[in-house]
């Protein structure tokens, strides 16, 4: 269990980390930056948890997050493709221009 | 226990496979649509296939009502089922069914609203594949099956609601969207690696069996709050609902109905069938009664402050999810009934609620409720399905909100929880002041400047049908009783079977 401590920790910065950028970040391709670093987070507890199964390295979650890298992926190419159109709209990547939208 | 059958023998279920077909091979018949000239081949394969969609659901359902409890079990990879299973009970073709029904009735609707538009090929496409994604989690076995389906249901909403792109409003509204809900994928599958962590695995029966029912300990609770927080965002539910607002209104018609009617649902489902499973409802009750009260107080007096007519409907969309958390908070059979009956109620009357909007922001071009004064003097028959789903959201007797919302507030009172009947009494007179100047002002006689006529044939039968179902379903509630009761059954007292089903093969 001990061995599982750094890992842990480093999982609960990423998640911070993550958090953070995607509240203070001004910049759209930032926020998803942000994003990618949440579900990679994620993705490190999941390898880190597989480790310390009973003396054996358990495939199931590093087939899991092989899958789940894919799936960040395409979330993330849509993102981009909306930014691209964003862009072509506003001429900025500032996401404070994005507040037309209220209540 | 388990038989396999000739429908569920195969690689996938029958339902899923209909819709990953129809959706797979659009592109191809778009493609031939463009050649040949027959536009119109892209609208009807679609409505074939979600028809085609509907008939599975419909043969799953006498297959599983033949023997009472039963749990069909499809693996992809074999057996045990580590990943990749579906695990086909009564809840979950319960529930894909009501996506197959508001599915089915969005696609017929779209034929006529969405043929100015360009790009219908994707269109239709998107639309498949966000329904084969809803009823993959619907009839999930394993959290990271339901995982892949929800990531594919996402993708492709976040497509449709950025849709008409060449307007700012829903570039704006799909980028928030697709943030706030990838940050809530993000948290679902930081519990996923809690859930793999403590229990070894992510099939629904194994970690049922070894997590329900263990003392709350803090890694216990965190996991908690991270599935809240992962299903939460996409079910809209309060602290996290301030993307509804904008994605809904802004997606094309249909799409909001679908957005609202039946996609927010489906996360009230996943959330209710994973915390059901992995906690006793002692964990969890007092969490969702306050999310349940804080939910429907802002959203209806939010709802009371706007003045766009779709911006209003999702309001109340929202607030539709805290009387749907009354019934997960009680725990008990009756309440889940009660939320499980609301899903598909709700899923008709928002359904058309949205699309009677569609009709007449289609029709005029304008969403604000003031400009749009007397306009159901133009558009009679719009007007009269408007008003039936209007007044169902209220909960009057007569249409089938009224059924759901009285067994909602009755489970509250009978599990010990009066204060939570007490708000929804209060919440839905609250609520019937914004129905009723919607329907105040669009009755009233014409100002205004413009003309309206009555929508397409086509788009009117969908909406009249919708009204008929909604009064039939108010008047004589017996079936949809039936099945919703048989389904919530199946996750209270059908646990041990469910367990069963799997652990022992």
């Amino acid at each position: 269990m001990n061995a599982l401590i750094p890992y842990l920790v480093s999982v609960f910065l990423l998640l911070l980390i993550g958090l953070g950028c995607l509240m203070m970040k001004r910049d759209m391709i930032r926020m998803l930056i942000g994003l990618e670093i949440l579900f990679n987070a994620a993705n490190l507890n999941f390898v880190a948890l597989s480790l310390s199964r009973a003396g054996f390295v358990d495939p199931l979650g590093q087939s899991i997050v092989m899958m789940a890298i894919v799936l960040d992926g395409c979330v993330i190419a849509v993102g981009l493709a909306m930014v691209l159109n964003a862009y072509k709209h506003y001429g900025t990547l500032d996401v404070r221009k994005l507040r037309r939208l209220r209540w | 226990m388990v038989m396999i059958s000739p429908l569920s023998a195969s690689f996938l279920p029958l339902p899923l496979a209909v819709l990953l077909l129809g959706g797979g091979t659009l592109p191809l018949i778009g493609l031939l649509a463009e050649k040949t000239g027959l536009r119109r081949l892209r609208e009807l394969w679609a409505i074939a296939f979600s028809a085609l969609n509907l008939i599975s659901i419909y043969l799953l359902y006498q297959e599983l009502r033949a023997s009472p409890g039963r749990v069909i079990v499809s693996s992809l990879l074999g057996s045990p089922p580590l990943a990749g299973c579906f695990e086909i009970d009564t809840l979950g073709v319960y529930m894909a069914g009501c996506v197959a029904l508001l599915g089915f009735l969005a696609v017929v609707y779209s034929y006529h609203y969405m043929e100015e538009e360009s790009r219908l090929t994707e269109f239709y496409t998107l639309v498949l594949l966000m329904m084969a994604g809803m009823t993959g989690v619907a009839l999930a076995g394993d959290f990271f099956t339901l995982f892949v389906f929800w990531e594919m249901m996402g993708i492709s909403s976040y497509v449709l609601v950025a849709f008409l792109k060449y307007r700012w409003g829903p570039i704006e509204a799909g980028f928030k969207y697709l943030i706030m809900s990838a940050t809530g994928s993000a948290f679902l599958l930081l519990s996923m690696s809690l859930i793999y962590g403590m229990s070894g695995t992510l099939n629904f029966a194994y970690l049922s069996a070894s997590l329900r029912g263990v003392e709350p300990s803090p890694w216990l609770l965190l996991l908690l709050a991270t599935l809240i927080v992962g299903f939460g965002v996409k079910s809209a539910i309060v602290p996290f609902h301030t993307w509804l607002p904008d994605a809904h209104p802004e997606a094309p018609g249909p799409i909001s109905a679908l957005l609202s009617g039946i996609v927010i649902e489906t996360g009230l489902y996943a959330l209710m069938r994973v915390t059901y499973l992995t906690f006793t409802p002692s964990v969890y009750r007092s969490v969702f009664a306050a999310l349940a009260v804080i939910t429907m107080t802002v959203a209806n007096i939010m709802a009371l402050l706007q003045n766009d007519l779709k911006r209003l409907l999702a309001y109340s969309s929202i607030s539709q999810i805290g009387y749907m958390l009354i019934g997960l908070s009680t725990g008990t059979a009756y309440g889940l009934m009660g939320s499980l009956l609301h899903i598909l109620n709700h899923s008709l009357m928002k359904g058309l609620a949205f699309l009677a909007a569609g009709n007449i922001t289609h029709q005029t071009g304008m969403r604000d409720i003031e400009k749009l004064r007397g306009v159901g003097r133009m558009m009679p028959y719009t007007m009269l399905s408007l008003s039936i789903s209007l007044l169902g959201l209220g909960g009057v007797p007569a249409t089938n909100g009224f059924i759901s919302k009285f067994i909602l507030f009755s489970s509250a009172i009978g599990a010990g929880m009066p204060i939570l009947a007490v708000a929804g009494v209060l919440n839905s007179a609250l609520s019937m002041a914004y129905y009723l100047r919607v329907m105040k002002n669009f009755i009233s006689t014409p100002e205004g400047e413009f003309e309206a006529e009555e929508a397409p044939a086509l788009m009117v039968a969908v909406n009249l049908l919708m009204a008929l179902l909604i009064l039939l379903l108010g008047l004589w509630p017996q079936p949809a009783i039936r099945y919703a009761d048989a389904a919530s059954r199946m996750l209270v007292e059908g646990l041990g079977r469910y367990i069963q089903a799997v652990v022992g093969r």
